[in-house]
């Protein structure tokens, strides 16, 4: 029970790992970039708004048509498989070309293509990865709607290539279409960056009042590692606002707990009244992470309190 | 706003740095909005220097700072900005003018062997269609679908076959003939024999093979009726386009099946992404192809009955082709 626990465990630990290994690339600059891949769920989404689009757009040219009487009843099923078929092509590749990867589905969901290996996208990988599309989902697709039970070899076949086209992005990590591998290019989520406030630069409040300064020691700073002082940035950016009475003792509270194990841990002996348990974080925070950079600087990466050294690289 | 002087080292590297940031940020957002275009001179170089900048301050960010917030903001900016900076250039007609002039009728030069085997494939399976058709008529039941022959079998009579040859009055309106024939046969094979060129070749050389049989034993069939030359001239309106798309669409296959088959030094993903730079285009051309000759057989077909005249026009638009794929694209010297 326990080793399959353990094994559960690591799998998920060697995805998270390939998954992050999957999300970086590297610019001409150098430098790797952080690029999260957009899952399978995603681009079917923005994939369903394109199709929607186009179908709009082929239906209504075909309703036009037929009021107009250029086509009639018997011939309506094929024309409007043309109309579609040749919207929907250019559509895809010139709305990528045009938008830089992007086409108004994938602009709804916030994802966008991008060359698999650096640098821009080529019209050729634009071009190929949308026309592989059609040959891998589209056509094969149209066919088994189509077909029926004349030839149900046909059917079959087409209906086992797109099943296999649909689930080869499963099989790698950067979710790659046939055609996506072709073409050398993969989707991605668009970052959105957020410029937040400078926590070790945001001065407590009540500062002005206080005269009375923390100081810790080089040995009461070696206790923890990149991993905690984080996750109190993450706690102290949190505390901004409070909403009501109730919440704001739920958080004092935390605040002392966390105050009084801390104090456990690095031996500090003098009592912290409630009024300064904010800056008194406030000031291990700045003091601490003065301590781990400075560290950082001369090599000593500590990932956590175990002191476990970053990899190399 | 408030002087603070921190020790900090990595924020006082925020402080000098930030309002290069934030200006990066709205130059970024306004290229996303309307396009590299959209920016002035001055704001189109501050975006490349920016963006350098960045990702210069990214790289130092990791070493030095443990800001949580400060290092995904930067990342996230690098990343946008690198995508706005390494945005396709260029301009839509460029690309149509290119492709026509250039890239596709080298890339059919270069691949003028596939090609080959597409043609040598579909060849075999007339040669084989036919004789076997020669051999006994039965074999036409086995090759062709009910669907296909659309009544003309062995059992038809000669007139009945002279009738579909020259038959003036086509049922539907010319634009219903032209959807349903580009959504006939042909462009289904055409489509499968390329996308089934990568699973390893075989699929594609089987299918062109089938299509070459099954011309055969239809062409056999006429020529026991003494309508060999007849149907020559009605297949060829469209059919030396067609045919010939088939073919290329199947030389493009083949290269994605043998780039799968024998990748050499490179990794099979790598071989298919090499294959695939001629390979596209042949589909591109093989598209094209099959689109002018569904034009032909909804259109010219039916408005030209003399046979000589439908030879002349089939196989003039398959010697404009020729030409353009011999002598497209070639530099002058």
């Amino acid at each position: 029970m326990k080793r399959r626990q353990a094994n559960r465990l690591r799998r998920k630990e060697r995805r998270a790992a390939r998954a992050k290994a999957a999300a970086t690339i590297l610019p001409p600059e150098g430098v790797p970039l952080n690029l999260p891949v957009a899952g399978a769920g995603v681009r079917l989404g923005a994939q369903i708004a394109d199709i929607f689009i186009t179908g709009a757009f082929a239906i209504t040219l075909l309703v036009m048509m037929s009021v107009s009487g250029v086509v009639s009843a018997n011939t309506m099923v094929a024309i409007g498989a043309l109309l579609f078929f040749a919207i929907r092509v250019p559509y895809y590749v010139l709305a990528e070309l045009a938008w830089n990867g992007q086409t108004i589905g994938k602009r709804m969901m916030k994802i966008k293509v991008v060359s698999h290996f650096g640098g821009s996208l080529s019209t050729h990988a634009l071009v190929l990865r949308n026309l592989m599309k059609e040959a891998e989902v589209f056509l094969p697709g149209t066919l088994v709607l189509t077909l029926s039970h004349e030839s149900p070899i046909a059917s079959w076949l087409s209906f086992a290539w797109v099943t296999m086209a649909l689930l080869i992005p499963l099989t790698n990590p950067h979710r790659m279409r046939l055609g996506d591998m072709m073409a050398g290019t993969h989707v991605v989520h668009l970052p959105v960056p957020i410029l937040l406030a400078d926590v070790a630069q945001s001065s407590p409040p009540i500062a002005a009042t206080g005269p009375k300064t923390f100081v810790f020691l080089p040995h009461q700073l070696d206790h923890y590692g990149r991993f905690e002082l984080q996750t109190l940035e993450t706690f102290l950016r949190s505390e901004a606002a409070p909403t009501n009475p109730a919440s704001h003792r739920q958080r004092q509270e935390t605040l002392a707990s966390i105050i009084d194990r801390i104090r456990k841990k690095i031996g500090y002996a003098d009592v912290v009244p409630p009024s300064d348990h904010q800056r008194f974080l406030q000031a291990f925070y700045n003091a601490q992470r003065a301590y781990l950079e400075q560290r950082q600087l001369f090599g000593d990466k500590r990932v956590d309190k175990h002191h476990r050294q970053a990899p190399r690289g | 706003m408030k002087e603070v002087t921190s020790t900090i080292r990595s924020a006082r590297f925020r402080a000098e740095r930030e309002a290069d940031w934030v200006r990066l940020e709205d130059l970024v957002s306004k290229a996303e909005r309307g396009g590299a275009q959209s920016l002035s001179f001055a704001e189109a170089r501050d975006l490349a220097t920016l963006y350098r900048e960045a990702t210069t301050s990214l790289s130092i960010a990791r070493e030095i700072s443990l800001d949580k917030a400060l290092l995904a903001y930067l990342d996230a900016l690098a990343a946008r900005a690198y995508l706005s900076v390494y945005a396709p250039q260029e301009p839509l007609g460029g690309v149509f003018a290119r492709f026509f002039t250039v890239a596709a009728p080298q890339a059919m030069r270069r691949s003028a062997g596939y090609i080959a085997l597409g043609f040598l494939s579909m060849g075999l399976g007339v040669l084989v269609g036919y004789l076997l058709y020669m051999d006994s008529a039965d074999w036409y039941y086995v090759f062709i679908p009910p669907g296909l022959a659309d009544g003309r079998g062995p059992d038809a009579s000669t007139s009945d076959l002279r009738s579909v040859i020259y038959d003036a009055s086509p049922e539907g309106s010319g634009l219903g003939a032209f959807a349903s024939y580009l959504f006939s046969h042909n462009t289904r094979i055409a489509i499968f024999v390329f996308g089934l060129g990568v699973f390893a070749c075989f699929p594609a050389f089987l299918l062109t093979f089938y299509n070459g049989l099954i011309l055969g034993a239809f062409y056999a069939l006429h020529v026991e009726r003494g309508l060999g030359w007849d149907l020559g001239g009605w297949l060829s309106v469209h059919g030396v386009t067609e045919l010939s798309a088939i073919c290329v669409a199947c030389g493009g296959g083949l290269q994605l099946g043998l780039a799968v088959l024998f990748p050499g030094q490179q990794s099979r993903k790598d071989a298919l992404h090499r294959a695939g730079k001629d390979a596209v285009k042949l589909a591109l051309v093989a598209a094209l192809m099959l689109l002018v000759a569904a034009i032909l057989e909804g259109f010219a077909r039916q408005l030209i009955q003399d046979r000589t005249l439908r030879y002349v026009l089939g196989w003039g638009v398959g010697c404009l082709w020729l030409a353009w794929i011999l002598f497209g694209g070639r530099r002058q010297v």
